[in-house]
């Protein structure tokens, strides 16, 4: 559906985006994901049309984006981070605002607005002016818009940002229903838990580079490097030391009476281990294998993690 | 086509939400009602003020010299009316970030220019000839003597009308190439009062719009051929003006 080729950014000297290649397939949720001043608006702003890039080629649904631009960006809806409104119309005057500029058939929007104020949560709200909006109200708002004239293609930028959690949960619902209604989904997201929650590819994004960009279940097979939490009745001083040793382990981490063994192989571990233990002769009061999570894969891939 | 219909509905609303059309109507109309007016009360303001005599100098003024002397009110002051309302009419969305959704579902550079530029033209001009044609009625009412007569006051009204049209066109640029509002308002007054310093300069100032004005206030003769070279660099401004303003909409950055 979407496919980026060499794409380069440049902001003046500092190139904010540095040869990036990537594919969406249509239905699918492609979670976005890296540090602020990653390159990740900079990428949605590029793919939606609203800034032009130095290099590289972009192809939606096979056609040459930039050749096709108007066309194609009839078949795009985008939820940008911080929405601007005109704020002394409604709701339903920018629904019809927008609904203009898209389709000729006024009767066509003017009932689907009503449906998509009701779809976001928003009917109440529809005739109060935008100016008078919480954050909440107006990321819904900018959502509606999004959603006009049932695009074929997501752009979503923090979409739960600025939503209570009842909204966040919300919006997760309705981004596992669009992707039921085969809509393909492109998700910029600082929160982990929501894209391991919708999302079926990730991509990680740092300082204008792609790390990595994988199906989730095979990140996990991949990336994720089982950990063991033990924690010790006693400070195990530098017993645990000699556990480095053994082959299938790759580091330990001793936190006080807390000790964590980075291990290669978990199938050899989980034989090994306890044998191991009860070798050093010291008292367990816990022992757990730490399920890591897609937060812990974009740690390491960032480098922020000190532990690996 | 689509997108001048969207955004020439959404200029309404802006206008009428925002006080755009009240504003614009005190600088232009309210001013034609006001300027007759003050002038007729003039001398007997002056006279607790200064000698008799000096006085005696103000009171005489006749429909022709009332009409003139609302041209230049109208151009001094509905200038800065119209400026200071209208500046931030491309900038005000870029700053704003307001053109991110409509950029982001295919909206036309074109239609939004022409449509933010042909409705205030439409205002501008409809306000314009209510102004003229409300001074010349109060004129008339209050003042006598003098060769001012309806078709002159729409010859005038007509110049008034295409020297505003170029100066739009010159703000609705300015303000696509200055993200701060008061830049472009500021720059647009500074062209707008200062080329009229050319109109002294007889050799050259057919070829700059301020000689619209300074026709329209000579009475005697308000439509002549030295017009028409004005007539038609204003309208090439214009044309150059919108065009530039479309040509730098389309390759915008908007983020």
């Amino acid at each position: 559906m979407i496919e980026v080729a060499g794409l380069c950014k440049k902001y003046g000297n500092f190139e904010a985006l540095k040869s990036i290649s990537f594919s969406v397939e249509k239905g699918t949720v492609f979670g976005f994901i890296g540090r602020n001043g990653a390159g990740k608006t900079t990428t949605m702003n590029i793919l939606t049309g609203l800034l032009k890039f130095d290099k590289g080629e972009i192809l939606i649904k096979s056609k040459h984006f930039l050749k096709n631009r108007r066309e194609l960006s009839k078949l795009i809806g985008y939820l940008p981070e911080s929405p601007a409104f005109y704020d002394y119309m409604n709701s339903y005057e920018y629904l019809s605002f927008i609904g203009r500029i898209i389709s000729s058939d006024n009767k066509n929007f003017e009932t689907n607005i009503k449906g998509l104020l009701e779809k976001v949560g928003l009917k109440k709200g529809g005739k109060r002016r935008i100016g008078g909006y919480s954050r909440g109200m107006k990321q819904r708002l900018a959502l509606a818009v999004a959603f006009m004239n049932n695009p074929e293609i997501l752009f979503l930028d923090e979409p739960a940002s600025a939503l209570d959690p009842e909204g966040r949960m919300e919006m997760l619902g309705l981004i596992e229903d669009l992707k039921d209604e085969k809509i393909t989904i492109f998700l910029s997201t600082h929160i982990l838990n929501d894209a391991e929650k919708v999302c079926d590819r990730i991509c990680i994004i740092d300082e204008g580079k792609i790390l990595v960009t994988e199906n989730l279940s095979n990140l996990y097979k991949t990336h994720i490097q089982p950990i063991f939490d033990i924690e010790f009745e006693d400070d195990p001083e530098d017993k645990v030391d000699q556990l480095k040793n053994l082959g299938w382990v790759e580091n330990i981490k001793i936190e006080r009476r807390r000790v964590s063994i980075y291990v290669r192989d978990l199938d050899t571990a989980k034989k090994e281990i306890l044998k191991e233990l009860s070798n050093l002769n010291t008292g367990v009061t816990s022992y757990q294998i730490r399920k890591s999570t897609l937060e812990d894969i974009f740690l390491r891939m960032v480098g922020k993690n000190e532990i690996i | 086509m689509k997108s001048f219909k969207a955004y020439f509905k959404k200029e309404v609303i802006e206008a009428i939400r925002t006080n755009k059309y009240l504003i614009l109507f005190t600088g232009t109309v309210l001013w034609a009602l006001v300027n007759p007016l003050m002038l007729k009360l003039l001398p007997v303001i002056m006279r607790n003020y200064v000698t008799p005599e000096l006085a005696d100098l103000f009171t005489y003024f006749n429909r022709d010299n009332a009409f003139t002397n609302f041209l230049g009110d109208l151009f001094e002051m509905g200038t800065l009316f119209i400026v200071f309302t209208l500046m931030g009419l491309i900038a005000g969305e870029i700053s704003g970030k307001k053109l991110t959704f409509p950029y982001s579902r295919g909206a036309s550079p074109a239609g939004m220019v022409l449509a933010k530029y042909i409705h205030y033209l439409i205002t501008i001009n409809i306000l314009i000839m209510i102004a003229f044609i409300t001074n010349y009625f109060y004129v008339c009412c209050i003042f006598t003597d003098g060769i001012l007569s309806i078709s002159i006051v729409l010859k005038s009204a007509l110049l008034y009308m295409l020297y505003y049209c170029t100066l739009l066109s010159i703000l609705i640029f300015f303000s696509s190439i200055f993200k701060r509002s008061i830049l472009a308002g500021i720059t647009t007054l500074v062209l707008g009062y200062g080329l009229s310093i050319f109109n002294q300069f007889k050799t050259i100032r057919f070829y700059l719009p301020n000689y619209l004005l300074y026709k329209a206030g000579d009475l005697l003769n308000v439509f002549d051929s030295s017009l028409i070279k004005t007539a038609i660099i204003s309208a090439c401004i214009i044309i150059l003006l919108v065009t530039l303003t479309i040509y730098r909409m389309k390759k915008i950055d908007i983020s």
